[in-house]
């Protein structure tokens, strides 16, 4: 098992973890003082029309001078976001950016303790580097610096996820309510959560069995995180004063109100759809995001928290308004599971296909709406780029996955599927 | 100032209600040469009223027609109008050298409201639809587009120019306006037809297409109105601005009516009770005007077409040559105005109004916007700046209703109070909305027009109360041209089969991974 060879070393102290948390963090509070977030607000790669701080700010202004921010208008933040940042959080541009910074710091910080949970070491050698997978990640800290609200999203995906790896029944259910609460497409992980919650972390990738969760027990677990997500629904009724918040904000990840360019799939798909079959295919492109969830967590029953890992890469492909750190945190989360890295079968493609896309996105982006010298399609052309990296990392976590159970290659034999 | 030309008919019917006709024409001269010239034909229904919306399932009351248009009338009856206002207009009115129009509707493009009571039995909305789709009928222009995504209830700067009616409901206001939509001869000709005399005779003989279009500015406007005391009043009104310089080859200002609309009034309308042209005085240089005026009211020529000798050519001619002042003082308009959008980009940009007050007091003014939701404003980034730093104080009482995406164009108001002689920067950081191909107009690369602003200069109450006074008329700003991102228009089969391509392509793999069992199988070593 991999654990096995990690775990003797748990005795052993690594003080530069704290010294390297320190220069890391550091860094990003260097950045995070710079103001970048003025020339990067319009980059429409980093912030989507549900994330972007601008119309948070447009939000909070509108509600603090009795004016409904959902009677229609581009505001597509959740309620609960409104007011919290109406009332305790500063609105100063300068403490907005420390404070995004302080949460990207928090989040690999809990990526650091989910690799910890799931090796069950108390430090590893690793952590630095988990921590820098997450911080220094430019699909993590770009969208950071624009202030984009995806980066509270990723992090509360990673605290339900790091709760469920401890078995905090309650936190853990409560959190994710929040997190679906926050991102309507997050429902598809609540299977493998419940399935966390109810099993262990421990990576059994390399000897597969067949899980053996009472059926009874998710269900108790789904009832409650239906009662906190009732409870929070309720709570943002009141907030917002009515129920208009509804298809302002979950309504707009179903039907596409907004069609601003992103780096998904959906934007010049329903740009260029015809009206009377836009119904029909939204209702594809939101039922294709629950097709995988099935077979994802039956093949994976064994190692939940990678069934997980693997719908977090769906959602950040395929969900309708995806910004960087969508990608971003299903690539990070790749420092999780260190024992699948001898079995990619394609990394170098996939990062030359990443880097491929990451660089025109923001080229062709600005040729076609500021410059003026090219057109949808070249911008339409890299995220469809985007997609096949995305894509290609996918299938190449799915295929490790799987194929490390068979274990290292022997000479004279090879994998094939039936 | 311009020269006023004005023409008055008016008709007199003895039998039950009565219906006046009254023609005038004003003409002006304005400082830098320019004539303004304009067309006003009131018909008088006297004792009549609007028809009340609850009454729309019964029949009708019968209506008299014999001066009042038909058409119109039907369309009102039928649709229980008690106010209208329809204007057709090509070009900006140039406030700052022309003063203010004497009608105040000169707002580019086509722009409709219309006071409407509410009923039961057809909602507002309802027949506010019918209302333009059977007005685009009768003036052949595309005010059927002035559909849901141009529609909002103003009712501040909109108000009732006549009295409305005392009915158990209220009234409720509807104004849309498409500044691209602009006045030409397929909108004259169902004008004139509404006229008694059509264009035969009397001072709506002088409305010459050929010359109305070539004028720098030109308009023509319904409007519809009651008064408790007379009874329904159509002003059926059309403007121009000429310029005399332009066409004549001596560098004067002189102009007559043969000039200007290339004809002369042979003879009079027969049912007009009155039948004017009126004509201002300059006041401080040489001139002679010709024939003798039939009477002159300070520095006002009245002109009695039915009187005088036929035809009747009315000459204007100065002295002097004319020389373009240096400066212009626009005393009648309050303050001034420039709209402008900045920024580059299209996905978003900056909306910047300045505005000058030339007065020695401050000025209280309604800033009104009705913008399309193709240009969404973000209303925390409003920021008023006087010669350059921030001031509080110059926005208060900000009404705003926001847009809805595809649909409800946004409502924003706001009361701005104008530092004496002063001006006020105002910027406003607006987004630009990505549009479905099918909603892109055949020309997407021109771009869109956006409506002009509105500022209605006010007289405030004791307390600052929102019941404020209109004192002065609305001033439009220029229209607005957004260039939003377009798709490509050939795309969509293509984009829809790379889309479902590339998902294709990784669902596909994805489920092959995960269906189908992994197996270990020897390679057969070819030398043994």
């Amino acid at each position: 098992m991999a654990t096995s060879s990690k775990a003797s070393p748990s005795t052993y102290e690594y003080p530069n973890f704290y010294s390297s948390f320190f220069a890391i963090a550091a860094a990003r509070l260097w950045l995070s003082s710079k103001n970048l977030s003025d020339t990067l607000k319009h980059e429409q790669v980093l912030s989507s029309p549900l994330t972007s701080f601008e119309q948070l700010q447009e939000g909070i202004h509108l509600f603090k001078h009795g004016i409904d921010p959902y009677a229609g208008g581009s505001f597509r933040h959740s309620p609960l976001l409104l007011s919290f940042f109406a009332t305790l959080l500063p609105n100063s541009r300068w403490l907005a950016s420390v404070l995004w910074t302080l949460n990207d710091l928090l989040a690999s910080w809990i990526l650091v303790q989910i690799f910890r949970t799931r090796q069950n070491v108390r430090q590893s050698p690793r952590d630095t580097l988990i921590a820098a997978s997450y911080c220094l990640n430019p699909y993590i800290f770009l969208p950071s610096l624009a202030l984009s609200t995806s980066s509270f999203e990723n992090t509360l995906l990673l605290l339900t996820i790091l709760l469920a790896c401890k078995g905090k029944t309650s936190a853990t259910l409560f959190a994710l309510s929040f997190l679906v609460h926050l991102s309507l497409s997050t429902t598809i992980l609540l299977p493998p959560i419940l399935l966390l919650l109810a099993t262990d972390s421990f990576s059994h990738l390399a000897s597969p069995q067949p899980t053996s969760v009472k059926i009874r027990r998710l269900l108790e677990f789904f009832g409650e995180s239906l009662l906190y997500f009732g409870v929070l629904t309720l709570v943002s009724a009141l907030v917002a004063g009515g129920w208009e918040w509804i298809p302002q904000t979950w309504g707009a990840t179903l039907t596409l109100p907004d069609l601003t360019p992103n780096t998904g799939v959906w934007w010049y798909f329903f740009t260029e759809m015809f009206d009377h079959f836009r119904p029909f295919f939204l209702m594809v492109f939101s039922v294709h995001l629950i097709i995988y969830v099935i077979p994802v967590c039956l093949k994976f029953q064994h190692d939940p928290l990678y069934a997980t890992f693997i719908l977090v890469g769906i959602l950040g492909t395929y969900k309708s308004y995806t910004t960087l750190s969508d990608p971003g945190v299903f690539l990070s989360m790749f420092a999780v599971f260190p024992e699948i890295y001898p079995y990619l079968r394609h990394p170098i493609v996939t990062t030359l296909l990443h880097l491929h896309a990451s660089l025109l996105m923001p080229l062709f982006n600005h040729l076609w709406l500021t410059q003026g010298t090219g057109n949808a399609n070249f911008f339409y052309a890299s995220t469809l780029v985007f997609a096949c990296a995305q894509g290609a990392a996918l299938v190449d976590a799915v295929w490790a996955g799987l194929r490390i159970a068979i274990g290292p290659p022997v000479e004279g034999y090879v994998i094939v599927q039936e | 100032m311009l020269p006023v030309i004005a023409n008055d008919d008016q008709h007199n019917l003895h039998a039950g209600p009565t219906a006046d006709v009254v023609a005038t024409n004003s003409t002006s001269s304005m400082s830098h040469g320019k004539v303004a010239a304009r067309f006003s034909f009131k018909t008088i229904l006297s004792g009549a009223s609007p028809r009340d919306p609850a009454t729309l399932d019964n029949e009708d009351q019968s209506q008299h027609y014999t001066f009042f248009p038909l058409a119109l009338g039907q369309i009102l009856r039928q649709y229980a109008v008690t106010e209208l206002h329809l204007t057709l207009n090509a070009g900006n009115w140039n406030y700052d050298r022309w003063g203010y129009p004497q009608e105040n509707g000169v707002g580019t493009g086509a722009e409709l409201w219309a006071w409407m009571g509410e009923g039961d039995i057809k909602s507002v909305d309802e027949r506010w639809r019918g209302l333009r789709n059977a007005l685009a009928g009768l003036f052949c222009a595309s005010l059927g587009s002035l559909d849901e995504l141009r529609t909002t209830s103003p009712e501040q700067s909109f108000v009732p120019e006549g009295s409305l009616p005392n009915w158990e409901t209220s009234h409720k206001v509807r104004h849309a306006s498409l500044p691209s939509e602009h006045v030409c001869t397929e909108n004259l000709t169902p004008f004139l037809k509404l006229l008694p005399c059509k264009s035969q005779s009397g001072i709506a003989s002088l409305l010459n297409p050929h010359r109305l279009f070539d004028a720098d500015w030109h308009g023509m406007g319904v409007h519809v109105l009651w008064r408790e005391e007379e009874g329904v009043e159509l002003r059926l009104t059309f403007q121009a601005v000429f310029d005399p310089l332009r066409s004549g080859s001596v560098k004067k200002q002189d102009w007559s009516l043969q000039s200007l609309f290339d004809r002369n009034i042979h003879r009079s309308c027969p049912v007009a009770r009155t039948s004017q042209v009126v004509s201002t005085l300059p006041t401080d240089v040489a001139y002679s005007i010709s024939p003798e005026p039939s009477s002159i009211e300070g520095n006002v020529a009245i002109f009695d077409v039915k009187s005088l000798v036929k035809p009747l050519d009315i000459k204007m001619e100065w002295a002097n040559s004319f020389s373009y002042p240096l400066q212009y003082h626009p005393d009648s308009v309050p303050f001034s105005v420039k709209r402008t959008l900045r920024g580059s980009s299209q996905a978003w940009g900056q909306l910047s109004v300045v505005i000058t007050n030339y007065r020695p007091s401050a000025v209280h003014a309604l800033y009104l916007e009705i913008m399309p939701w193709l240009l969404q404003f973000l209303v925390h980034t409003l920021e008023a700046q006087v010669d350059g730093t921030v001031r509080d104080g110059i926005i208060s009482n900000l009404t705003y209703v926001a847009p809805v995406p595809h649909s409800r164009p946004t409502t924003f108001q706001v009361l701005l109070t104008l530092p004496p002689q002063s001006t006020v920067h105002l910027t406003m950081d607006v987004t630009k909305a990505f549009l479905r191909y099918t909603e892109h107009p055949p020309d997407a690369q021109r771009g869109w027009d956006l409506p002009p602003a509105i500022f209605t200069p006010l007289e405030l109450g004791m307390n600052n109360s929102a019941a404020a006074l209109v004192k002065e008329g609305r001033i439009y700003t220029s229209a607005l041209l957004v260039d939003l991102a377009t798709p490509d228009f050939s795309m969509p089969y293509n984009v829809i089969i790379f889309t479902c391509s590339v998902i294709a392509f990784i669902f596909g793999n994805v489920f092959n991974l995960l269906t189908r069992r992994f197996v270990v199988v020897r390679l057969e070593d070819k030398k043994s």
